[in-house]
């Protein structure tokens, strides 16, 4: 029992960190909520379901052009959207209005072109899973896990070693010396929302994988990756993935003594406990 | 006589404006961008709901969801009284999840998913409400001692104390004035409202589930506030009836229902997206977020 809730909280945290990673290092270099975020992954998943089967290309190129193309919205929606509200000095209050309205926007497309119920990409066959320390874990499961520990890793290096991290860095950490030093400040802005959408639509494409896919499904991913972000500490990309792992397996060892049906009302009591206790969550810094 | 579908949106109109107005004095006057008034209106909807369900007479079941409503909102004012900006949006749009999840899961008291049928039209001292007429006599009587009412907070001091709270904060404590008691007491009233509101709904559809109290439903009342203008009860008026009539005409073209309803979300994402940018203080507008 305890094997098993402590695989089921690695990957449920490991799909909560490609959310989370995103989502906060664009919070981190553009100071403010991008809730639209969650409806990135799921029309990453819902467009490898096109293309895959209802399209009949082959597999790898489908996924590979559903990134480019979540790539691109993402880059799109802040060129079309944030960038305009920038210009007009819109504070980050209308900025997070404005994407929680992107976010209806999009679900309800979803729902108009694909309807409501679920689909399943069935490429992957659920196979026997193996056993590892008297718990049981599909092969899908062990790549959900490589491949979100490789791209966390991956992103980590970029963010400190790479020219384009370090300009990412020198923004967050102030915008304005940024710029006096000739850095982009909106090139900036959308690099990290291209890299924060490449990240959730691989998040999109696992998920459609290991579960189903419904148009509601980025919500919810969104609003257990915020939760993450905020535990772990919201402008610090390391603090969003230890605020997911820890919430993927507080919300699976809470099966425990809950029924599982009330796993989302105690990721919000977690939610409300730290905005109280420790709004810069675990890793942060006060800045208030 | 005036047709039945014309009542129709006449009482959606006034229920729509009651829940408006009391975000209007949450979000507009106080400052306070609260991302749960849904959840609010959810628990005034189950509250009425569930009483006259077990027998209650409605005014009974109509003040018990105005006050437990108030209730949940000084509960929440607690944790949130620091928090500003994007953290109290975050913290009460938390808030109405959790709220709709209990909603969903407990289902010894609210039967889930299958929600709660035949809640009985409202009937006050022997007078029944039962025909859409009458019930629109009685949202609309209500809803303007609702408006007058929170007029009256706008204009007295109490009110001017809220939107200095909103211009700043910190010269109100300054002053003297126990600021977090006001925002407290101001989301209160704001949750109030919500619930009585909620309270109307369930008897004039006559059936709720948990479906109806999500962000979805939050996008309307929201776009309502900030097109109408933050701060302008008028505005709020205006924007009410625009927002209500707007997505009628796709109904008359003809689209499947299940086309309607998502159509209609995007149609409000969409009008809440150009008045960000093009006009972020709505019609009437005095102050910016």
């Amino acid at each position: 029992m305890f094997g098993q809730l402590l695989i089921n909280g690695l990957i449920t945290g490991a799909i909560y960190a490609l959310v989370s990673s995103g989502f906060s290092l664009i919070y981190s270099v553009c100071k403010f909520v991008h809730f639209a975020h969650g409806v990135v992954v799921t029309l990453s998943g819902y467009f490898l379901y096109f293309l895959f089967l209802k399209l009949g290309f082959n597999f790898w190129f489908s996924v590979i052009f559903s990134i480019i193309f979540v790539s691109l919205l993402g880059f799109l929606i802040d060129k079309i959207i944030y960038k305009e509200l920038r210009k007009r000095k819109a504070s980050n209050t209308i900025l997070l209005i404005a994407s929680v309205a992107l976010l209806i926007f999009f679900e309800s497309l979803i729902l108009i072109l694909f309807g409501a119920d679920v689909k399943t990409i069935s490429y992957i066959k659920i196979s026997k899973g193996l056993e590892i320390f008297n718990a049981i874990i599909t092969p899908l499961q062990i790549i959900i896990i490589i491949v979100s520990i490789i791209l966390l890793i991956l992103l980590f290096l970029f963010i400190k070693k790479t020219k384009l991290g370090k300009a990412m860095r020198a923004v967050a950490d102030n915008k304005d010396v940024a710029e006096v030093i000739g850095i982009s400040a909106e090139k900036v802005y959308s690099w990290s929302f291209i890299i924060g959408s490449v990240i959730a639509g691989i998040a999109g494409i696992l998920v459609g994988l290991e579960q189903n896919l419904d148009p509601t499904m980025g919500t919810s991913l969104m609003i257990k990756g915020f939760t993450a972000a905020i535990i772990g500490g919201v402008d610090s990309v390391p603090g969003a993935i230890l605020g997911s792992f820890l919430l993927g397996l507080i919300e699976n060892f809470s099966t425990w003594f809950l029924p599982s049906s009330y796993r989302d009302v105690m990721v919000f009591i977690i939610l409300l406990i730290f905005l109280l206790f420790r709004p810069q969550g675990i890793l942060g810094v006060k800045r208030w | 006589m005036i047709p039945a579908y014309l009542i129709h949106l006449l009482i959606l109109i006034c229920i729509y404006l009651i829940l408006a107005i009391s975000l209007q004095l949450s979000v507009g006057f106080t400052g306070l961008l609260n991302l749960g008034h849904i959840a609010f209106y959810a628990i005034g909807a189950y509250t009425s709901a569930l009483l006259a369900l077990n027998g209650f007479p409605f005014w009974f079941c109509f003040l018990s969801a105005g006050i437990l409503a108030m209730i949940f909102g000084f509960l929440l004012s607690l944790p949130t009284n620091k928090l500003k900006g994007d953290y109290l949006a975050l913290a009460t749009m938390g808030f109405s999840f959790v709220v709709y999840a209990v909603l969903l899961n407990w289902t010894s008291l609210t039967r889930g998913p299958l929600g709660l049928p035949g809640i009985p039209k409202p009937k006050i001292f022997g007078i029944s409400f039962s025909d859409n007429f009458s019930f629109l006599i009685l949202v609309a009587i209500i809803a303007i001692i609702s408006y007058l009412i929170i007029k009256r907070i706008t204009i007295s001091p109490f009110g001017k104390v809220l939107e200095a709270i909103r211009d700043n904060e910190l010269i109100v404590r300054v002053l003297g004035k126990n600021t977090f008691k006001m925002k407290s007491l101001a989301l209160m009233v704001s949750s109030f409202f919500a619930g009585i509101a909620g309270s109307l709904y369930a008897h004039y559809i006559t059936f709720i589930d948990p479906s109806s109290f999500t962000l979805l439903q939050l996008i309307p009342v929201l776009s309502i506030v900030i097109i109408g203008g933050l701060a302008s009860l008028e505005g709020t008026i205006l924007a009410t009836i625009i927002l209500v009539l707007l997505p009628e005409p796709l109904r008359f073209i003809g689209f499947p229902s299940s086309i309607v309803g998502p159509a209609r979300q995007i149609l409000y994402a969409l009008l809440l997206l150009l008045i960000l940018i093009y006009k972020p203080k709505g019609f009437y507008g005095r102050v910016s977020l």
